[in-house]
């Protein structure tokens, strides 16, 4: 379930037409350059995503399988697990991928989300958020963390 | 017991790293950012007897020394991460005046390289 948006200035389709930089978004000063790190967005947009509520987790079953993995072998970093995004010079696109919490509604959650990370992402880095594309995943249902059952034989 | 402690036996240090001190003290006393050495610990300032973490400085070649800052912004930010930059800016160039090399302090790069929650400050 992939739920996009369209803003009216940019038709980028998937944030491809952005102009790309490597890893850096640099922002000119007089006094000298300010430079946020790729990875810095990303951040961002997860902890924005995450502050909606309903928002259970990020990323998908088999990235969170994998990501679980990597984590335990040091590699990969979970902050940034189901948040992809690519910058420009001024502007940025997202992608993320969502669980939900059973019973909420998932179109009120994605355009939550969407406000959201607009929010923090403009207001916080100065970055025009041309799309902010969300699937969502999975549903997580109260009890899903629990162990299995133990088993009925010794 | 009163410790007195003798400034001109103090190790002399070039300008570069004192202004590197400035820098990282400048960075400690604003809120809401801490200095990093990167994960490969390469963003730092080594002096004789002094290691600078998050802080490179460097001769500009004009009489200036550049310096170059690596932070880590704790959430929620307070502001915008252009705003934290110009206040700590305008924090690098006050203290660097109050420490006689005002003059000397070139331009101020400043580079976030990660964002910190609550739940992640260890």
């Amino acid at each position: 379930m992939t739920d996009k948006i369209a803003r009216p200035v940019s038709s980028a389709p998937q944030g491809k037409d952005i102009a790309r930089r490597d890893d850096v978004v640099p922002l000119s000063s007089e006094l000298g350059r300010t430079t946020i790190g790729e990875g810095v967005v990303t951040r961002v947009a997860g902890i924005a995503a995450r502050e909606v509520s309903g928002v259970h987790d990020l990323g998908g079953g088999t990235a969170r399988a994998i990501g679980s993995v990597t984590q335990k072998v040091g590699l990969g970093d979970p902050r940034t697990q189901g948040v992809s995004v690519e910058t420009g010079e001024k502007e940025a696109a997202v992608d993320l991928t969502l669980v939900i919490d059973y019973g909420e509604s998932i179109p009120r959650i994605a355009g939550a989300v969407r406000e959201q990370i607009i929010k923090r992402v403009e207001g916080i880095t100065g970055l025009r958020v041309t799309e902010v594309n969300i699937t969502v995943n999975d549903l997580y249902f109260p009890g899903d963390d629990e162990p299995d059952e133990a088993p009925r034989v010794a | 017991m009163t410790v007195t402690t003798d400034v001109n036996r103090a190790p002399r240090v070039s300008e570069r790293v004192a202004l590197a001190l400035v820098a990282q003290r400048a960075i400690a006393e604003m809120p809401g950012v801490r200095a990093t050495s990167g994960p490969s610990g390469r963003w730092r300032t080594v002096g004789s007897q002094q290691i600078i973490p998050g802080v490179l400085a460097a001769e500009s070649g004009a009489g200036r020394i550049d310096v170059e800052l690596h932070l880590v912004a704790l959430w929620p930010l307070q502001g915008s991460f252009e705003e934290l930059a110009e206040q700590l800016r305008a924090r690098l160039r006050r203290a660097a005046a109050t420490a006689g090399m005002g003059a000397r302090l070139g331009a101020v790069a400043v580079a976030f390289d990660d964002v910190l929650t609550d739940g992640e400050r260890t």
